[in-house]
């Protein structure tokens, strides 16, 4: 599973009727210690109501199509987890609550 | 399976994978002497490794071969600790007898 960042969300209406009703994250990978992006964004299906900055991981490959919500479409990333702590050599690296105040 | 050590934890209690008792580890993969290579994964632990400990992880499709992870929206598993790594009839890796 990787991890990454919530920056924003995808709007498609010509796609495949499998698809419709699912919500597109963009989503930039992030360094796990610095927290920082990487500049690596993939857009993932949301199986889990992420939000804008969250920090979440997802799945990628025929795992990806392993939720209720994407069971049997062509889904190749899903977000399957929504982060609340990072702890990384014994120090806690992110914590949600402490970002959530932190951000305006 | 790739070499990687066990970097951290992660902690997340909204998910959709629905595996019961679920701990997360954060791991970098490394090189066969443990060196870091900068890239992190999540992966769900199936063995009780610890910080520090040297894994060997499974990724991909044979993730969900497992009981407990059948069916399930799965990409990386930590499936062993790794005790030696031999290369060449030389000890790359020795668990507990790094410099």
């Amino acid at each position: 599973m990787v991890l990454a960042r919530v920056k924003g969300t995808v709007v498609s209406t010509h796609k495949p009727d499998s698809l419709q009703g699912l919500r597109l994250l963009l989503l930039e990978k992030i360094d796990a210690v610095t927290l920082k992006g990487k500049g690596d964004y993939v857009v993932g299906i949301d199986s889990v109501g992420a939000n804008a900055d969250e920090i979440v991981f997802y799945v990628t490959g025929s795992s990806a199509r392993m939720t209720e919500a994407t069971k049997g479409k062509p889904s190749d990333a899903t977000i399957i987890a929504i982060v609340d702590l990072i702890e990384a050599d014994g120090s806690l690296t992110y914590r949600k609550s402490e970002a959530a105040e932190a951000s305006p | 399976m790739t070499i990687a050590r066990v970097r951290g934890t992660v902690v997340a209690a909204t998910r959709s994978d629905k595996v019961e008792g679920a701990r997360w580890l954060l791991v970098e993969e490394c090189d066969a002497q443990g060196n870091g290579t900068d890239a992190f994964l999540v992966a769900l632990d199936m063995v009780g490794a610890d910080r520090g400990q040297v894994v060997l992880l499974t990724q991909g499709s044979s993730c969900r071969w497992t009981r407990r992870t059948d069916d399930r929206p799965l990409d990386t598993l930590v499936v062993a600790i790794v005790d030696t790594i031999d290369r060449e009839g030389e000890t790359a890796y020795a668990q507990g007898k790094e410099a």
